[in-house]
């Protein structure tokens, strides 16, 4: 009982920060809408059970990406983000076929009588979580991945490198004779 | 763990609204009121400004936020960590340990490439000595 | 929790993990007319990265750690060889390029390095988890590389249309990793084998492996999930180029032959018709597209889709037929080694030719070999490898594959047989066509009067090695024959 209330206070603020996102004008609005969806996304994360999925969600989405959503938007200019007139060519039909066919989608799932269509694996296979399922995660890390582990942290110093090189500047060129570029 | 566990944290929660609710309320009447147009502008001091600032910005800011993008998502993983850190005793602390060698190591580099440095000089000081650029911005 | 850690088996690994925060340190702390011995450390390292492999082979016996989810077996060490060898090639013809750019070389080297990486945990993966974070270790340093000159604006397109459709590749491989997590209930390849049998009716299982299959193909690059692979070819750096061409496409090839031979063996009437239609497909498209190339890196871009088709047709032949499919691991192995070899020596050429001409045009190319005996030499040698034209390597490659599936038998093997000869044929008109222009075709005024400067020392030993090794396995196949038998021994893991 107390899942389904917990699901149900949850539910409604990601689903209005959801429509937030769509409906906003301004877009750090929009971005707000995100970041409460995410929260409470994170809360319902909490009452499956999932903490470690929790923690990553609050401190990764909610922290660092809504961080790069709000950084892009603001270089972009607030005020510029409003004057989108463009439209794809038959912008409006296409959205009508597109829920019709979602609407028929859900009827034809409906009618087969089969809602479920991933069926989960069997429970013998599946460790039970016991006690919160960060130390059962923690445990699978640091013995059978212990090495893809690693292999983050060596991506993750990629990435850094990445940025550098893509915003740094490049010098120019010495006066050596360069190779002429295999382009044509 | 059972959903009733997590009562301290609605608690907290309730603490944290309840006490910024009272200090804004409090404050409200505590304070005297008397607003001018000069109290309401953004920027209170300095001369107004007159033109926008251009629509082209440093790429620091990029910079900042992708290094920031990085490190958070290394702390995801100390926090497995610590999780099972007496469990794992020194084997944890060595996987980590080499973990934690490549995040030094990114901060090394990060550091020396100029990244951290907000200041053009300097910033572009690794980029002089080793592309031989002689103006950079 | 099992804590043991075999470090002898991962000594290739802690190799090249060493070399790689070594190199990037290196770079930091020297001054710009010191930089090569970043080269020089990450070309040591590769090739140290060599000894531990050598002598487990020597040993022999099989390594699993990790609850079975890292295994070192004759298999991977075979493919582990593969990746150094080539990585540490495209390094020496990266010295001479890079340096005359003068554009990054420390991170250049650190980049290369953390992929050949990728691809050596990749290949000892027997688990969802590790292949995945090898084939992104593998691919995403190379996002970067491709746009490495940064000024030039094909360059940018090149990285640019890599990376989107290299991450919608990874969302599609991902989303087909969990549906096939959430149905077997485990990451473990043998697991996932076991738990086959009681799921084959479900549609979501098909749905999966096929969504594996594509995110596969896109980094293997086969038709049709190729087309980012001729606009990023000509725009990468040429030693970017050859990389991507051999070990990024043999990385996600090899990844697709693990998880279906070791995880899916149950389910094959879903994976072995998708692999036929893109073997067949592959071919195809690739070479007649070559047929319209002008430009010499996109000719040898759509080659090696061809290539890639030709690789996979013992697979898929042997998959669909029902036979054997260790059997077609070592012509596919045996193809996989030569193939690098060959492609990386004509990559060389490109790069050699490029700058004796000034140009990728293959009409630029118009009587190289009046001016450069040697470089057009090479040319013949490497294009008629590709070819398939004997003494050299590549005749014994096509002559493994169409071995293995007529020894697979059944009508449908025939057919992708017959398809597979006539796209030899087609192959050898193009290829004939950088030949003839090198060395029947009346050179410009223009390219007789350009200045025959000195080769750089790196890339004579990357053509020397390359040509050596082609040549050799042309007239001693058993060599390669060695390399295919060993590869399939290769083991499912587990426990």
């Amino acid at each position: 009982m107390a899942e389904v209330i917990i699901f149900g206070l949850m539910a409604l603020p990601a689903l209005a920060g959801g429509v937030t996102v769509v409906l906003a004008r301004n877009p750090v609005y929009g971005a707000m809408g995100l970041l409460g969806s995410m929260l409470a996304l994170g809360v319902l994360y909490v009452a499956q059970l999932a903490h470690f999925i929790a923690a990553i969600h609050v401190v990764v989405y909610a922290g660092a990406v809504m961080t790069l959503f709000l950084f892009v938007i603001m270089l972009i200019g607030v005020d510029r983000a409003d004057d989108q007139n463009e439209r794809l060519p038959r912008q409006r039909q296409l959205v009508i076929l597109g829920v019709l066919g979602i609407v028929a989608t859900a009827f034809a799932v409906a009618f087969s009588g089969r809602f479920s269509w991933v069926i989960a694996a069997t429970g013998e296979r599946i460790p039970q979580a016991t006690n919160g399922t960060t130390v059962a995660l923690a445990r699978v890390l640091f013995s059978d991945w212990v090495l893809a582990f690693e292999a983050t942290a060596l991506l993750l110093t990629i990435g850094s490198a990445g940025a550098i090189a893509l915003a740094s500047r490049r010098g120019k060129p010495v006066d050596l004779p360069i190779d002429p570029e295999v382009t044509s | 763990m059972a959903l009733v566990d997590y009562l301290p944290f609605v608690v907290m929660l309730v603490l944290a609204a309840g006490f910024v609710a009272v200090s804004l309320v409090a404050s409200r009447f505590a304070r005297p009121s008397n607003p001018t147009p000069e109290k309401l502008a953004p920027y209170e001091c300095g001369i107004t400004s007159e033109v926008e600032p251009t629509q082209r910005f440093p790429v620091k800011f990029y910079l900042v936020a992708m290094l920031f993008v990085i490190f958070d998502v290394e702390i995801v993983f100390l926090f497995a960590w610590a999780s099972i850190f007496n469990e794992l005793a020194w084997y944890g602390i060595a996987a980590a340990g080499i973990f934690t060698l490549f995040v030094l190591e990114t901060l090394v580099y990060v550091w020396k490439r100029g990244a951290l440095d907000w200041n053009v000089k300097t910033r572009s000081r690794y980029a002089r000595e080793h592309f031989r650029i002689e103006e950079a911005a | 929790m099992t804590f043991e850690i075999d470090y002898l088996a991962l000594a290739p690994e802690l190799v090249v993990a060493g070399t790689i925060i070594a190199a990037l340190l290196l770079d930091l702390f020297l001054t710009r007319s010191k930089k090569y011995w970043v080269a020089v450390l990450s070309v040591v390292g590769v090739a140290g990265g060599l000894v531990p492999i050598v002598y487990m082979l020597a040993e022999g016996g099989t390594r699993s750690m990790f609850d079975g989810s890292y295994v070192v077996d004759e298999f991977a060490l075979i493919l582990k060889i593969v990746f150094l060898v080539s990585g540490y090639l495209v390094l020496l013809m990266s010295v001479s390029y890079i340096e005359a750019d003068r554009y990054y070389q420390g991170e250049y080297y650190f980049l290369l390095l953390s992929s050949i990486l990728g691809s050596l945990v990749m290949s000892s993966s027997r688990d969802l988890i590790v292949l995945f974070i090898g084939l992104e270790l593998t691919t995403g340093p190379l996002f970067l590389l491709a746009g490495w000159r940064k000024g030039d604006a094909k360059s940018n397109e090149a990285s640019l249309k890599f990376f989107i459709l290299g991450v919608l590749s990874t969302a599609i491989l991902l989303y087909g990793m969990s549906l096939l997590f959430g149905l077997t209930g485990s990451v473990e390849f043998t697991a996932i084998a076991a738990a086959i049998p009681d799921l084959v009716s479900e549609p979501a299982l098909a749905l999966s492996v096929l969504f594996l299959i594509v995110g596969f193909a896109f980094k293997a690059s086969a038709v049709p999930f190729h087309f980012w692979a001729p606009d990023t070819y000509e725009g990468a750096p040429t030693p970017v180029a050859a990389y991507l061409s051999v070990n990024s496409k043999a990385a996600g090839f090899v990844a697709m032959l693990i998880v279906m031979y070791t995880a899916l063996p149950g389910i094959s009437e879903v994976w072995a018709p998708a692999l036929w239609v893109l073997a067949a497909l592959s071919m195809t498209v690739g070479n007649l597209s070559a047929l319209r190339q002008g430009n010499i890196v996109r000719l040898l871009a759509y080659s090696s889709i061809a290539q890639a088709g030709f690789m996979l047709v013992p697979f898929a032949a042997a998959a669909v037929a029902g036979s054997d499919l260790a059997q077609a691991f070592s012509a596919t192995v045996v193809y996989l080694v030569i193939y690098a070899l060959m492609n990386l020596g004509a990559f060389a050429v490109v790069i050699a030719g490029a700058r004796r001409t000034g140009s990728g045009d293959i009409d630029d190319w118009a009587g190289l070999g009046q001016k450069d005996p040697v470089l057009g030499l090479l040319t013949a040698l490497f294009f008629l490898s590709l070819a398939g034209i004997p003494p050299l390597a590549g005749w014994y490659a096509k002559f493994v594959m169409f071995a293995s599936v007529i020894e697979a038998g059944g009508i449908s093997t025939l057919v992708l047989a017959a398809i597979a000869a006539v796209n030899s044929v087609i192959a050898f008109y193009y290829y004939a066509r950088v030949i003839k222009a090198v060395w029947l075709d009346t050179p410009s005024e223009e390219l007789l009067a350009r200045p025959g400067r000195e080769y750089a020392g790196s890339i004579k030993l990357t053509l020397a090695i390359s040509m050596g090794l082609t040549i050799a396995i042309g007239i001693y196949p058993t060599f390669a024959t060695y390399f295919g038998e060993a590869s399939r021994v290769i083991a499912t893991g587990g426990g």
